[in-house]
C-alpha cells in the first residue's frame, strides 16, 4: 500500500530536479511535469481500493501522536488528487508546444511547486500544515501570473500578491487564536474539544478563516483580483488557477466550517454570500469583449454556485456541490487551453478577432463550444447531471429560503447561456468565412483538448460512475465523529 | 494598570497589525504599500509568539541539567514564527521585483495611475 505522503513528495522532487536535468540538456525540462503528474495519477488509482474502505492515516517523519503531524487520505483528499492530477497532467502536455520563450525552466519548476502546494492542502490534517501548503499554493500563483512579463501580467500579479498576503495574514491570525484557545494544531483534537469552549471564543478565528481563505476561494466581495489574474496570465496558467487554486481555497473554508468547527448556523451567511457571488459574476460576465476575461469572471460565477451547493448543508447538497466542482475543473480548463491558441493564432482576446475561427481552428472551435455548452449544463455533457443534482439537492432541502434561492441562481444560469451562445456564434455562424484557410494549434496541444471531451460526455453520458465516491466524500465532511476517530484512534 | 502589564504584549501584536492595515488601505505608493504589509507580518508574528509566553519562563532547551520542563516557554509556536517569518521574507523579495519590474513598464509606483485593468 503506497504511502499517502508519495503524492506530495513526488511532485515536489521533480520540481527541483529539473534544475539538475537542465545541466544536461535544456531540451528535456517541459517533459518533466507530464511525467510526474502521471505518476501522481497512477498512485492516486492505486490508492483508491484502500482508501474506500478505511482512510488512511499517516504521519510525516514516522513521530508518534500527539507531537505527530498527519496526513489524512480520506476520499475527499483522494478526490482532489486525482483531479488535480488529471488536469495538471493534460496542461502540462499542452504547455509542452505552449511555452516558449521567456524563463521556461522556472515555469516548469513553479508549475510543479504549485501542484505540490494544492495536494499538499487537500491531504493534511493539521492547521499550520495547511497553512504552509497553501502558501506555497499561493505564492507560486503570484510568479506565474506575472510569467510573461508583459504590463498587464505584473499589474495583475501585484494586485493579486497584496490581496493574497493580506488574506494569509488573516488566517495566520486565526491559527494563533486557535493554538491559543485549544493547545493544538491537530484538526481532530480540535475538533474533539470544540464543545468545551464558549461559543463566543471561536467567533473571531472562523469570521478570519472565512475572510482570509476566502481571498484565494475567490468569493465575493473579496475577489476583486480573480479577473485581472486569470486573463492576464498564460493560458495554462488560468486553467490551473480557475481549475486547481481557487478549489483549494473552497476546500480549506468546507474543512473548518463542517468537520473541525462543525458551524452549522453559519450557513445562512456562507450561501448569501455564494448567491451574491453568482450574480455578480455573471452579470459582469455578460458585459466583457475580452474572451479571457469573460471566462474568469464566469470562474466566479461557477464558485459561488459551487458555494451554494455546499451551503444547503445536506448530504445531497454537497454530493452535487462536489460534482459541479469536478464539471467546472474540465469545463474550464478544456475552455482556457482553446482559447489560447485561438489568441495567438488571432493576436488578441478582443471577441471581435475570433470571428471566423470556426473554419480557421475546427478542433479547438469545437473543444471551446463543448466546453460551454457543458458549462451552461446541456445534455450530454457532464454539466447536466452537476446541475440537476444541485437543483435536485435545494428543492430536497424543503425550506422557502432554498427555493427562492435556487431560482435566483438559475436566473445566473440564463445569463450564462448568454453570453456563452453569444460566443460560440461569433466562433462558427458571424461573418463571411469562405475564404479562409485551416490554421490549427500543434498536434500535442490537441491531445489534452481530446482527452478532456471525451471525459466530460463519458462521465456526463455515465454520472453513475460517481455518485458513489461523491456520497463517501459528502459523508467525510459531515461525519465528525468517524474523522476524529480515523486519526485519534 | 494591571490589565496594561498583563495583556501588553497582544495589544502592541495588534497595534502593529492595524498600522499596517492603515498603511495598505491610505497610501498609494507601491512601496510603501510593501512596506505595510511587512508591518502587518511583524505584527502578526508577534502575535503568535506571545501566546506561547508563560510569565518569568525561559528558553525551552535543557541548558541546565535539572530545568524542569514547567518553567519553560511554549516552543510550538516558535515554530510556527520561524516558518512565517520565512514565508513573509519570500513575499516580500518576490514584491519588490513585481515594483521593479511596474516602474519599468509605468514610470510611475503610483497605484492610483496604474489601472490599466478595469470593468
Amino acid at each position: 500500500m503506497p504511502d499517502p505522503v508519495l503524492l506530495i513528495a513526488i511532485p515536489l522532487g521533480f520540481a527541483f530536479l529539473i534544475p539538475l536535468l537542465g545541466f544536461i540538456s535544456r531540451k528535456i525540462e517541459k517533459f518533466v511535469p507530464p511525467v510526474a503528474m502521471a505518476v501522481n495519477i497512477l498512485l492516486s488509482i492505486k490508492l483508491i481500493p484502500y482508501v474506500m474502505k478505511k482512510p488512511i492515516v499517516s504521519s510525516l517523519g514516522g513521530f508518534l501522536h500527539p507531537f505527530s503531524i498527519n496526513l489524512y487520505a480520506g476520499p475527499v483528499g483522494l478526490f482532489f488528487s486525482l483531479l488535480i492530477s488529471f488536469v495538471g497532467f493534460l496542461v502540462s502536455l499542452y504547455a509542452i508546444s505552449y511555452i516558449k520563450e521567456g524563463a521556461t525552466q522556472k515555469y516548469h519548476m513553479l508549475f510543479l511547486l504549485l501542484l505540490t502546494g494544492a495536494n499538499g492542502a487537500a491531504l493534511t490534517a493539521d492547521i499550520f500544515n495547511l497553512f504552509v501548503f497553501s502558501e506555497i499554493l499561493c505564492i507560486s500563483s503570484y510568479a506565474l501570473v506575472a510569467y510573461t512579463g508583459s504590463k498587464a501580467g505584473v499589474e495583475s500579479a501585484t494586485k493579486y500578491l497584496i490581496q493574497g498576503s493580506i488574506g494569509s495574514a488573516f488566517f495566520l491570525i486565526a491559527i494563533g487564536l486557535i493554538y491559543g484557545q485549544f493547545g493544538t494544531l491537530n484538526m481532530a483534537e480540535i475538533a474533539q474539544h470544540i464543545h468545551s469552549v464558549k461559543p463566543i471564543n471561536i467567533y473571531l478565528p472562523i469570521a478570519m478563516i472565512i475572510s482570509g481563505i476566502g481571498v484565494e476561494a475567490a468569493i465575493f466581495p473579496i475577489n476583486a483580483w480573480l479577473p485581472d489574474a486569470h486573463s492576464s496570465a498564460p493560458s495554462t496558467i488560468s486553467a490551473v488557477l480557475s481549475g486547481i487554486a481557487i478549489k483549494i481555497g473552497l476546500y480549506v473554508i468546507l474543512r473548518f466550517v463542517f468537520t473541525i468547527f462543525g458551524a452549522t448556523n453559519l450557513l445562512l451567511i456562507l450561501i448569501i454570500t455564494a448567491i451574491a457571488t453568482v450574480l455578480v459574476g455573471e452579470f459582469s460576465a455578460f458585459s466583457q469583449n475580452n474572451i479571457k476575461r469573460m471566462l474568469a469572471y464566469s470562474s466566479t460565477g461557477q464558485i459561488g454556485l459551487i458555494l451554494f451547493a455546499v451551503s444547503l448543508g445536506t448530504s445531497q447538497g454537497i454530493s452535487a456541490g462536489f460534482f459541479q466542482l469536478i464539471t467546472h475543473t474540465l469545463s474550464k480548463s478544456i475552455l482556457f487551453l482553446s482559447s489560447g491558441y485561438m489568441i495567438v493564432k488571432a493576436g488578441s482576446m478582443d471577441m471581435e478577432n475570433m470571428i471566423g475561427m470556426g473554419k480557421r481552428m475546427p478542433v479547438s472551435s469545437l473543444s471551446f463550444t463543448i466546453g460551454a455548452f457543458s458549462l451552461v449544463g446541456l445534455p450530454p455533457f457532464i454539466g447536466f447531471p452537476s446541475k440537476f443534482l444541485i437543483v435536485k439537492a435545494a428543492i430536497a432541502k424543503g425550506d422557502v429560503l432554498s427555493i427562492v434561492l435556487i431560482i435566483l441562481v438559475l436566473l445566473g444560469t440564463v445569463i450564462e447561456a448568454a453570453y456563452f451562445f453569444r460566443a460560440v456564434q461569433t466562433l462558427y455562424f458571424k461573418g463571411d468565412s469562405s475564404s479562409i484557410q485551416r490554421d490549427e494549434a500543434p498536434a500535442i496541444a490537441l491531445i489534452p483538448l481530446l482527452l478532456l471531451i471525451v471525459s466530460i460526455i463519458g462521465i456526463g453520458v455515465y454520472p453513475h460512475f460517481l455518485t458513489g465516491f461523491l456520497n463517501k466524500v459528502s459523508s467525510e465532511l459531515l461525519n465528525r465523529i468517524a474523522f476524529i476517530r480515523g486519526i485519534l484512534g | 494598570m494591571g490589565f496594561l502589564n498583563s495583556y501588553i504584549y497582544y495589544i502592541a501584536s495588534f497595534g502593529l497589525i492595524f498600522i499596517g492595515l492603515y498603511i495598505l488601505v491610505a497610501k498609494s505608493n507601491l512601496i510603501k504599500m510593501i512596506i505595510g504589509l511587512n508591518i502587518a507580518d511583524s505584527g502578526v508574528n508577534l502575535f503568535l509568539i506571545s501566546i506561547g509566553y508563560i510569565k518569568r519562563g525561559t528558553a525551552p532547551i535543557f541548558s541546565r541539567p535539572n530545568l524542569n520542563p514547567k518553567l519553560m516557554v511554549d516552543p510550538v509556536p516558535q515554530a510556527l514564527v520561524l516558518t512565517a517569518i520565512v514565508i513573509g521574507v519570500a513575499v516580500l523579495a518576490l514584491a519588490l521585483s513585481f515594483a521593479v519590474r511596474l516602474f519599468q513598464h509605468y514610470d510611475t509606483l503610483d497605484m492610483r495611475k496604474i489601472k490599466e485593468q478595469r470593468w
